[in-house]
């Protein structure tokens, strides 16, 4: 199996353009413009992940249950953002709002309340994995 | 002033990625084929599991303190350590990448830039983009450069950055460090100095010039220079091409037949071609060489290795599998239950330049050489187990991988999971 890196000659590129065969030269011939989703979608290569969605939670800030995420680890956490969070010994996406003493972790699901606000204090083994930069949702 | 930049406990760390709860706990990693340790935590090395140990061996220490096992994943490895370098890649104008998890920085020209608080700070970001720790030693030289990353290592209040450059401060380090763990030094070396009495690396930096050049010829002369600050070790941003090219693996279970035996072989030699063809070199001649099991002590044991010339120098993937397959059937004895094998690529040249031999047939070189580039540009798109040679079979190689881990950043099927509820 070889690893799949996210240099540019692996990523999805979209002419927009088609080829010309014969006949009158085309006036963009030399213009190389080209839509590259990887560019958009990875800011910084070396500390961008993908995870995938497992649950319905987060479906309030568009997560559905299969979705790839997007995480930067580069993005400094700021107060109500999304990340991949770790608590207690597992993974979970939750908006981060940061208060003076710590934090809570708030579900988005406001037709399931069964999904409660997660308070976090110096007594939770957390951490702030990574801030969610996209979502990849089949349409 | 040059930096190395080294990976703690680097494939032990990289499972602890997508693992946070493994944080603080005992972790190793083993060898290909699930053989002996190859990485440890700082929990696992404390428990007294060794490199190398034979994973039969501390099964009980596992068992009994609830170690994480995990069989090598080279994809999770590699993809790692590409992110680590990136990172590197913009704290200096050069980087030479070292092995997987060791990389030296040239910082010439930066001089005036705080070192120690730089230090910091390259391992401070490696850790925040890849969550991997990393240890980073700056020195005069990459001799000391690569001792002052292992004092970071060891004192934790160095917060994984250390600018180590007044004499009195190397003279200190120097004093205390066991010279066989210099960069280096040899474990012949070791031996001769062991003899002479010489302890520690200062003890090595303070030989007269002249017994250093006679009883450690060059290598040990330009250590001893590098010991005493002076840069005498070249700086390596450009990859050069390998001398040798080696695929070997241990079996999960003996093998005793011909058949199975040279379908290994091929696979081997299959792996060595792509690397052959990656670096753009042509083979002059390989050698197979198989093994039986030297821990079974009632099992009959052999060992044998073949060498195989090749008419042309080449890098035809179907004429090395087959040289490789020749070789394989001249060394097999039958009777034998062979635990390892692997095939060597052992003398090569650049294909570049390359003038074939007066009775070549040059059509049907120009036809096989077109076939291998679409072999290879399917492989490139497909993965090299969507296209196999005959020889190959099922193109699986016989090994133990009970324990490993999912290939969380290269394959989209192995995403890590984040519970949303």
């Amino acid at each position: 199996m070889q690893p799949q890196q996210l240099s540019q000659s692996d990523s999805l590129e979209f002419s927009f353009m088609g080829e010309v065969k014969a006949g009158f030269p085309s006036p963009a011939e030399d213009i190389r413009e080209k839509l590259d989703l990887v560019k958009l979608l990875v800011r910084h290569s070396a500390s961008t992940f993908f995870f995938r969605v497992d649950g319905v939670s987060m479906v309030d800030a568009d997560m559905d249950e299969g979705d790839i995420i997007i995480v930067d680890r580069a993005v400094e956490p700021y107060n109500d953002c999304t990340a991949v969070c770790f608590i207690d010994g597992e993974y979970t996406v939750k908006k981060v709002v940061i208060n003076d003493s710590g934090a809570v972790l708030m579900p988005c699901n406001e037709h399931n309340s069964k999904f409660k606000p997660i308070p976090v204090g110096p007594g939770n083994d957390f951490l702030i994995w990574g801030v969610v930069t996209w979502i990849i949702k089949k349409a | 002033m040059y930096a190395l930049a080294d990976c703690n406990n680097f494939f032990a760390s990289c499972e602890r990625v997508f693992r946070p709860d493994l944080n603080g706990k005992p972790v190793v990693v083993l060898s290909n084929n699930d053989g002996c340790a190859i990485a440890r935590s700082n929990e696992a090395k404390s428990l007294g599991i060794k490199m190398g140990d034979p994973f039969f061996k501390i099964r009980d220490i596992v068992e009994r303190n609830h170690v994480a096992v995990f069989s090598s994943n080279f994809a999770l490895y590699g993809d790692m350590s590409r992110r680590v370098q990136e990172v590197l890649r913009g704290f200096a104008p050069a980087v030479e990448q070292y092995s997987i998890d060791e990389a030296f920085l040239n910082l010439c020209g930066m001089e005036g830039v705080d070192f120690d608080a730089y230090a910091k700070e390259i391992s401070r970001t490696c850790r925040r983009m890849t969550a991997i720790p990393v240890s980073v030693g700056i020195a005069p030289t990459k001799t000391l450069a690569k001792i002052a990353s292992k004092l970071c290592k060891k004192y934790p209040k160095l917060e994984g950055g250390c600018y180590m450059h007044h004499q009195q401060d190397i003279e200190k380090v120097l004093r205390s460090f066991p010279v066989e763990d210099v960069w280096g030094i040899g474990r012949r070396s070791a031996r001769k100095l062991q003899a002479m009495r010489i302890k520690t690396a200062w003890d090595y930096s303070c030989l007269p010039e002249a017994t250093v050049r006679k009883i450690f010829m060059l290598p040990g002369f330009r250590t001893w220079r590098e010991l005493k600050g002076i840069p005498s070790i070249e700086f390596e941003d450009i990859i050069e091409p390998k001398q040798s090219i080696c695929v070997s693996r241990s079996f999960a279970q003996e093998i005793d037949t011909l058949p199975e035996l040279a379908q290994q072989v091929a696979n081997f030699a299959e792996s060595a071609v792509s690397k052959l063809r990656k670096q753009g070199s042509l083979a002059l001649e390989l050698a197979v060489f198989a093994m039986t099991n030297r821990f079974k002590e009632n099992a009959p044991q052999t060992t044998g290795c073949f060498y195989q010339t090749l008419p042309e120098a080449t890098a035809d993937h179907r004429a090395l599998i087959m040289a490789a397959i020749e070789a394989c059937r001249k060394l097999y004895r039958p009777g034998f239950g062979y635990k390892k094998a692997g095939v060597i690529i052992t003398s090569m040249i650049q294909a570049d330049g390359h003038t074939p031999s007066l009775f070549a047939d040059s059509d049907a070189l120009e036809r096989d050489a077109r076939l291998s580039e679409a072999i290879d540009s399917i492989h490139a798109s497909y993965g090299r187990s969507s296209l196999l040679f005959g020889a190959q079979g099922d193109g699986l190689i016989r090994m133990a991988r009970n324990h490993q881990s999912p290939h969380y950043t290269t394959l989209w099927e192995d995403l890590p999971r984040v519970k949303v509820n």
